[in-house]
């Protein structure tokens, strides 16, 4: 057990009076990902589980992987597509890096797909999590706790719904205010009511609207300009969206858009594994679903001469945008979402139908389900007041007694 | 004190008395400088006339060279010049709201989302009145957020644009309130209103994706929506229901008289 | 309170009483005119002399004002101010009232202004009032400045108009940012700086009102 051994023997310097005291936080968060706590609940009193919020955080890592790959392979598809059509490639280390290693741009060749998607990707994954990484540990730090492991989340879901061409300062500035503004400023893990991965998404979204929607941001060619499947409906409307893909393509993925958000099914698999270790909540991807379903479906009946997007039916809505991974990943966040389980799909509801109503109604943003998640985590405990407010009041009506003055 | 303070009499003595003097006080600031606000206001009207038609520069002296502009009032339904109003002061945002000066505008019709639509509005000629280098025509409509105000100056000939300006809108900062900024504004010097000289639509329009005619002008990038409100209100005021009579007289050639009794027969066609 | 000085009254709303990041008042205008320096100041000298001048008169004639109708006073008396100040902008600088369009209006419903009328200046001396208000209203305008700034530099790249960080679109090297442009920027501004206020006078920071557990400390992990 080397390593064991090597963090036992580290394990002094880092307490107090040690060399490194005040890097506690980083020994421990290192630690703890190769071992369980030592401090575990050892009385009968307590619940006992393997399980703790390192090991949680793990999967939900996991879960993201197939979304992650198989979005790093279709980021490179949609640019060597473009590039066989005569778009010139981005160039740079990264044609260097894809030259060295697959020789070319060849859409046919898996390797070379995933390659280029990697290119873009991993930089982006590496710079949320060092700037993030770095506040983290800085407050840590500052503030004598453990660097919280939630961040390994928020980190690869801020990385997955960005775009690839997204320039990598601004990912970082938008990890910045995730992590500080989103998060550390209410105390850190567990006091944020917003989700800081999409609280730095929606900083950028803002701040910077022309790098982050558009025509030209989803494909990493040079010169190439293609809409999202959404924004085809939004401008042209749903005919022109069937014309250019089919509904197989953008449930399977193979549409262009944010690196994690293309593929329904990849993002399925990932909820699959959620739903059946129990660490994201049914109830809340449920509400979300039929909020969408039934939103949707009043939008089909009422029907619009002058906004396609009112005749988007709801297995659209479903694999378009980010709503797949905004479902399963975002809205699933068990700090920022309510607490409650029938506030869950309150909370869920909620989501779908903002999400639907500002892809329909606003005129401004082709895509709702950011906004609808924080908009929906800004309510959340008033959805859980009123839940726990109905619970004490249905005790006091059975035992004549409020909870907790006899305990 | 206090007591005496609340009695009734007291009340309504220190009342009335705050009432007067503080009445006289703002009437008085009110009156004195009505000369100097309206003059102001005047002057930036002015100021944005003379931008868009490219003769402003910062530091010139607006007066003077507004001497080159004549502002003449436009029938729209025949293109025709009238007396009825004083150019200097008929503004036709203001005759829109009053149902006696203005018409509604049908569902169809309104594309420009305005609702009411004035009979006469004010146009500016540049150069010689009687043949203007220039023409200015005051446009409007709506955006994404809200009505968008502001000029368009095409040449003597009527169907080439010399530029365009907004002095009042809404737009999103950073997309469409790029309708704003000089680097998209250059981009409407020498566009062309109508392919063919006899059109009665206006074919300019903004496109995404880069412009490759004479009547198509880049579009805000990610600004869809403002874009599309500006090729609507374009496509509403220069066509028949706004100033295209007014602009068919001088696209038809140089014979006045001829000019008159095309346009004629043309707006009876419409 | 019971002995102001005048060095004190002046000073403290800067810091360690301002109106806006202790007191949270005049939040609305702090958003809508902040996104350039130029009309930020306009502004800030606008409600100093609001506040200075309502205080100054409410104090004069506070003896004589009955407390039944004392706000309604109040309010006439800001009014009053406010459509002056309002018509001189319009006469003097016409662009900039045109840009503050109904801000300047909005004065009377200024918390600040009010307050301090109703706070200070009914049981102070004229003079006292005038300082409390001049004072209360650069503690307005600083920090109006400073979001200006943040907003103006960030947003355009430029301040008091002149350019900084050359744009992109003009050729230079900064993407300006557009959140920065739009009103809300302005509530992240000034609750950074709160926190940074807050942070050198601790004293500032509001007693929890409920008690929670401590994190668990790296001492007790050993």
């Amino acid at each position: 057990m080397g390593i064991r051994q090597t963090l036992d023997n580290l394990e002094p310097h880092f307490h107090k009076g040690g060399k490194y005291e005040q890097f506690y936080p980083l020994y421990e968060a290192v630690d703890t990902i190769f071992y369980t706590p030592p401090s575990v609940a050892k009385t009968t009193a307590h619940v006992r589980d393997g399980i703790d919020l390192k090991r949680i955080m793990i999967t939900v890592w996991l879960c993201t992987f197939p979304a992650m790959f198989f979005g790093m392979w279709n980021a490179g598809w949609q640019a060597n597509m473009a590039i066989a059509d005569g778009f010139g490639a981005a160039g740079g280390w990264r044609e260097a890096i894809i030259m060295t290693l697959a020789g070319g741009h060849d859409p046919g060749s898996l390797w070379s797909n995933f390659l280029l998607g990697a290119t873009y990707f991993l930089p982006i994954y590496l710079v949320t999590f060092v700037v993030g990484g770095f506040w983290e540990v800085l407050f840590a730090i500052k503030r004598g706790h453990e660097v919280n492991e939630g961040f390994f989340v928020t980190s690869v879901l801020y990385a997955l719904i960005l775009p690839a061409t997204i320039p990598l300062w601004q990912v970082a500035l938008g990890i910045t205010f995730g992590v500080v503004i989103g998060k550390e400023i209410f105390g850190g893990t567990g006091k944020n009511f917003l989700n800081p991965a999409l609280t730095g998404r929606a900083f950028l979204y803002f701040a910077y609207p022309a790098q982050l929607s558009g025509d030209s941001v989803w494909v990493a060619a040079d010169g190439y300009t293609g809409a999202t499947a959404l924004s085809t409906a939004f401008q042209s409307g749903m005919s022109s969206l069937t014309e250019k893909f089919s509904w197989w393509d953008a449930f399977l993925g193979f549409i262009p858009g944010s690196v994690g958000e293309t593929s329904t099914l990849a993002i399925l698999i990932g909820a699959a594994v959620l739903l059946w270790t129990k660490i994201a909540s049914w109830r809340i991807m449920l509400g979300v679903f039929l909020g969408m379903v039934v939103t949707s479906g009043l939008f089909n009946l009422m029907g619009s001469d002058t906004n396609p997007m009112f005749a988007m039916p709801w297995y659209w809505h479903l694999v378009v945008g980010g709503f797949a991974f905004g479902m399963v990943f975002m809205a699933t966040d068990p700090v920022s979402a309510s607490m409650t389980q029938q506030g869950r799909l309150i909370f869920g509801a909620l989501i779908g139908v903002m999400t639907v109503l500002i892809r329909v109604v606003n005129p401004a943003f082709p895509e709702g389900i950011m906004l609808a998640i924080l908009f929906a985590n800004l309510f959340a405990p008033l959805i859980d007041h009123f839940f726990v407010q109905a619970n004490i009041k249905r005790r006091e009506r059975r035992t004549g007694d409020p909870v907790g003055e006899n305990a | 004190m206090a007591q005496s303070n609340n009695s009734i009499k007291k009340i309504l003595t220190v009342a009335f008395a705050l009432c007067i003097v503080c009445s006289i006080i703002v009437s008085t600031a009110a009156v004195a400088l009505r000369s100097k606000q309206q003059l102001n206001q005047e002057l930036d009207r002015k100021t944005n006339i003379l931008k868009v038609a490219d003769l402003y520069e910062p530091g010139d002296d607006v007066a003077e060279e507004f001497q080159k502009v004549t502002p003449k009032v436009v029938d729209l339904r025949t293109g025709e010049y009238t007396d009825e109003f004083d150019p200097s002061s008929y503004s036709g945002f203001e005759a829109a709201r009053d149902p006696a000066q203005s018409r509604t505008l049908s569902g169809e019709k309104d594309i420009a989302g305005l609702s009411r639509q004035e009979n006469y509005s004010t146009v500016y000629l540049v150069g010689d009145p009687q043949d203007p280098d220039q023409l200015i025509v005051p446009i409007r409509g709506q955006g994404l957020w809200g009505l968008m105000r502001g000029y368009l100056a095409v040449e003597g000939n009527g169907n080439t644009i010399v530029g365009i300006t907004y002095y009042s809108h809404s737009e999103t900062p950073g997309l469409g309130a790029k309708v704003d900024t000089t680097q998209w504004k250059s981009k409407w010097e020498g566009k062309k209103i109508y392919s063919e000289s006899d059109d009665v639509e206006p074919d300019i329009e903004l496109v995404k994706g880069g412009a490759t005619k004479k009547t198509e002008v880049d579009a805000l990038s990610g600004a869809t929506l403002t874009s599309n409100g500006v090729t609507d209100m374009l496509e509403f005021w220069l066509g028949p229901e706004g100033f295209g009579p007014f602009l068919a007289k001088f696209r038809s050639g140089i014979d006045q008289e001829a000019v008159n009794t095309a346009s004629a027969d043309e707006t009876e066609g419409v | 309170m019971s002995e102001p000085n005048a060095k004190s009254v002046l000073t403290t709303p800067i810091f360690k009483n301002n109106p806006i990041a202790l007191q949270i008042l005049g939040i609305c205008s702090a958003l809508a005119v902040t996104s350039s320096m130029s009309v930020s100041l306009v502004m800030s000298l606008a409600v100093i002399f609001v506040t200075a001048f309502s205080n100054f008169f409410v104090s004069l004639i506070r003896h004589h004002i009955p407390s039944s109708i004392r706000i309604i006073v109040q309010m006439t008396i800001i009014a009053s101010l406010v459509i002056v100040v309002d018509q001189i902008l319009k006469a003097y600088a016409y662009e900039m009232s045109k840009q503050l369009s109904v801000f300047v209006g909005l004065i009377i419903t200024n918390c600040i202004v009010m307050g301090r009328a109703e706070g200070f200046a009914m049981t102070n001396s004229p003079g006292m009032s005038l300082l409390d208000g001049i004072g209360n209203g650069i503690g307005y305008g600083f920090i109006l400045m400073t979001v200006g700034f943040f907003r103006e530099l960030f947003g355009s790249g430029t301040v008091f108009g002149l350019t900084v960080f050359e744009t992109v679109s003009n050729g230079g090297w900064y993407l300006p940012n557009g959140l920065m442009l739009l009103p809300p920027s302005a509530f992240f501004i000034i609750g950074l700086i709160i926190w940074v206020l807050r942070a050198i006078n601790p004293e500032q920071i509001e007693e929890n009102e409920f008690e929670m557990k401590a994190n668990s400390q790296p001492k007790e992990a050993v």
